[in-house]
């Protein structure tokens, strides 16, 4: 197997071997057959050169660029940086070399010459408040922006919780107006990579399937790829043993904590949030969140921000003092009712009452 | 149900209120209460413990005003009272109960226990399980005027008494005066006396009172049975004659239950204020001994102790009179250790001296023990009290034991040594 892709790795000290291995365990990754593997080497290696490989645009909206830097400086120089070279990368403001008028020109011809073909990726959210004022590029609103890009591609790949589902703009109160990606456009296949940031190789296998298949993975109800999102944090986490033998850290620094008990009860959010960060795990497989002694805070799910405070945990009472506030009415009002049924009770008691004589103090 | 017992516990039913409630609720079963008793302290017999002798009522209150007490009465797991039990806690109620109210000062809850008690025997009287002497007493009362049966030629015989003796003559029924005064039927009977003593020492003060033919007896049986109806009936008499005489103050003698009928419970069974006030004795002669003009021509010699009646003193709050008013008279005032608000009942108080089953006096006799004790562990051959019921009883337990002992009656007293 030769090739452009093979001839760059090699350059760069990768092998064949270890090409072939990480397509291996990026198909094995998405559950697709073993032999998906083979055929994504083959089509990864078989990227003609730059101007016939499939274009990429990348447009940032309401975003820390926190996803950029995930998928390039984290993982730099490893493999997952280097797939780039199978795809084109027309516009990306923050990686390429020109700016203002000249980056506007790059955009625009990607667009034109590969209309109704390229992938268009998009991270940050749009604002619609203030009709879209809050963000702006070469003077048009991200929503100008986004509805323009998104006319010629072939799919987009909401990057990151923000495209995704809004993410830490939509926070509440949500100042700017800020919705998802799949808010705006309709009419395209929209696949969402959610994280904050998401986990790069998360990033990379979608885009190899993409190029391998021409298609996008099997997603779930949130447009997330299954592979990738299936499972949820808790149900592959290695500390799951202790959560089923009722072993708690209490605080960040007791015994259990030492002993690398369940976090559950300092607010781990893992049962309920979907994504591969127990099994792929971050920095080149280093460690993860929940492995560096913090509960996971949920961030691949939407709204995360708003749920309630990453310390509380899941199954406490989302607010204790209303629910005893509540519990306070529903016994004082039981309390009234009770007093009421027995004033009830006194007076008849009193109505019946006979005006005590001498007599009646004999039986 | 008998129609008696249907009564008695719709009158328990009746008389359940808040306090009764919290009281109930708040009681932790310390059994502080026994230690506070003096006939559970000299038979050791737990059945005295005060608040079990409250069992009915408590039962009453949680079968008709609680959930858990209705749904257990429903199902058969709580008992209804019966005739039978109220027989059965008569002597719990009324023999062995003062209404002393020492346990009520040791609860650490503040259970007012007696006051609960109080309540009890109203169904307690209105079902026929009051006791037969208390009940004499009731009657009399109400048909003749005196729980003695004493009518009022025995009073007049007294002032007449108390005139010549004195030598002042004594106004009846006189309207405009300061004072009405009653008296109770024993000081009519046993301690006439006091008649004199009182009239010496306000001639010497200057103020001016009256005795009332329609209005003379201060006690209260229906109060003491647990009859409010009746007990309503009694009291009125003296607030009638009172305001019909226009007088500012009624005084209350000695006798402990009778300023607790006339000054706390009185305008509770009339349903307002009075028109007047009540004071007892002691608290006339506090004020005018402050004044000065309680002088002493000379002193009582011999060591003497004090007995505080319950009723006037833990009950009623006349607590800081009697102390200066011995030390007045007396030489030898020697203090005991449980005094004044803390004393010991003499046994006999709340209707108990009108039982006289043998079971009843034979209980009051044992429970006397106590004022022995304290009478012997002070060494003295003189005791002072300022009630006439207290008087009556302890020299039955003097008699009973075979006491040398001397008993004193303290406005008495002060009259003897009064300067001339």
């Amino acid at each position: 197997m030769q090739g452009p892709l093979i001839d760059t790795l090699a350059r760069q000290g990768v092998t064949r071997r270890t090409f072939f291995k990480y397509c291996a365990t990026l198909a094995s990754l998405m559950a697709l057959p073993p032999s998906a593997g083979r055929a994504m080497a083959e089509a990864m290696a078989a990227a003609p050169a730059a101007s016939r490989r499939p274009s990429v645009i990348w447009l940032p909206f309401q975003e820390c660029t926190g996803c950029t830097e995930s998928i390039t400086r984290s993982h730099s120089p490893s493999i997952e940086g280097l797939i780039f070279d199978a795809i084109s990368l027309d516009y990306q403001e923050t990686l390429m070399a020109a700016a203002g008028h000249q980056a506007e020109e790059a955009l625009h011809n990607a667009m034109k010459e590969n209309e109704g073909k390229y992938l268009l990726i998009v991270d940050g959210s749009v604002p619609l408040g203030l009709d879209g004022a809050y963000s702006c590029i070469a003077g048009k609103t991200n929503l100008e922006s986004l509805k323009e890009a998104a006319k010629g591609a072939a799919a987009i790949v909401a990057m990151g919780s923000c495209a995704a589902f809004g993410g830490i703009p939509k926070a509440n109160p949500n100042p700017t107006g800020a919705v998802a990606v799949s808010d705006i456009i309709k009419d395209k296949p929209i696949i969402n990579i959610p994280g904050c940031p998401p986990i790069p190789v998360v990033i990379t296998g979608v885009l190899a399937h993409f190029l391998t298949f021409g298609s996008l993975p099997e997603l779930d109800k949130l447009g997330r790829p299954k592979a990738f999102y299936g499972e949820t944090i808790h149900d592959r986490c290695y500390r799951r043993p202790f959560y089923d033998q009722g072993k708690f850290a209490k605080t960040f620094d007791d015994e259990g904590a030492r002993k690398g008990w369940c976090l559950f009860e300092l607010g781990c959010k893992g049962p309920v949030t979907y994504n591969a960060c127990a099994t792929v795990k971050w920095n080149g497989g280093t460690s993860w969140p929940v492995e560096s002694g913090h509960g996971c805070l949920g961030c691949s799910e939407p709204d995360f921000w708003d749920g309630g405070g990453f310390y509380r945990a899941l199954s406490m009472p989302a607010d204790p003092l209303k629910m005893a506030a509540t519990a306070a009415a529903v016994g004082a009002a039981a309390g009234v009712a009770i007093t009421f049924a027995n004033r009830a009770k006194k007076s008849s008691a009193k109505a019946a009452h006979e005006t005590v004589t001498l007599a009646d103090l004999e039986k | 149900m008998s129609a008696s017992l249907q009564k008695g516990i719709n009158a328990l039913k009746e008389v359940i209120d808040a306090p009764v409630a919290s009281y109930f609720n708040s009681c932790v079963h310390c059994g502080l209460c026994a230690e506070a008793c003096l006939f559970y302290l000299e038979t050791g017999d737990v059945k005295y413990t005060p608040i079990h002798k409250l069992e009915p009522l408590r039962r009453v209150y949680e079968q008709e005003y609680t959930l858990l007490g209705r749904l257990g009465k429903m199902v058969g797991l709580s008992k209804a009272v019966t005739d039978d039990e109220l027989e059965e806690w008569k002597e719990l109620v009324y023999d062995s109960c003062t209404m002393c109210g020492r346990c009520s000062m040791v609860c650490p809850v503040g259970n007012d226990i007696v006051y609960m008690v109080r309540k009890l025997r109203e169904g307690m009287a209105v079902s026929g399980h009051a006791p037969d002497g208390i009940k004499g007493a009731t009657k009399r009362t109400v048909e003749i005027g005196g729980p003695m049966g004493l009518k009022w030629p025995a009073v007049a015989n007294v002032i007449k008494k108390a005139e010549a003796a004195t030598g002042v003559s004594i106004n009846v029924d006189k309207p405009g005066v300061d004072y009405l005064v009653l008296l109770s039927s024993m000081e009519i009977v046993n301690y006439p006396e006091y008649l004199e003593a009182l009239v010496k020492i306000f001639k010497k003060a200057g103020i001016s009172f009256t005795l009332a033919s329609d209005a003379f007896e201060a006690t209260n049986a229906g109060i003491q049975i647990g009859a409010s109806d009746i007990a309503k009936v009694i009291v009125s008499r003296i607030i009638n004659s009172a305001e019909k005489l226009g007088v500012k103050y009624v005084l209350s003698p000695e006798c402990g239950h009778a300023y607790m009928a006339i000054r706390w419970e009185g305008p509770n069974l009339i349903g307002r204020p009075y028109k007047f006030e009540v004071r007892h004795v002691l608290e006339v002669l506090e004020e005018l001994r402050q004044k000065g003009v309680l002088k002493m021509k000379d002193k009582f010699k011999e060591p003497l102790i004090l007995h505080d009646p319950c009723q006037i003193v833990r009950r009623g709050g006349v607590l800081e009179a009697p102390e200066p008013l011995i030390q007045t008279v007396a030489e030898n005032y020697i203090p005991i250790v449980d005094k004044q608000k803390w004393n010991w009942c003499c046994g006999g108080g709340g209707g108990a001296s009108a039982i006289h089953t043998e079971e009843a006096e034979a209980l009051r006799a044992k429970a006397f023990r106590i004022k022995k004790r304290q009478i012997e562990e002070s060494g003295v051959n003189t005791m002072v009290t300022f009630c006439a019921n207290c008087r009556i009883v302890i020299e039955e337990g003097f008699d009973h034991y075979e006491m040398n002992t001397q008993l004193l009656g303290l406005t008495e007293l002060l009259a003897e040594h009064l300067e001339d």
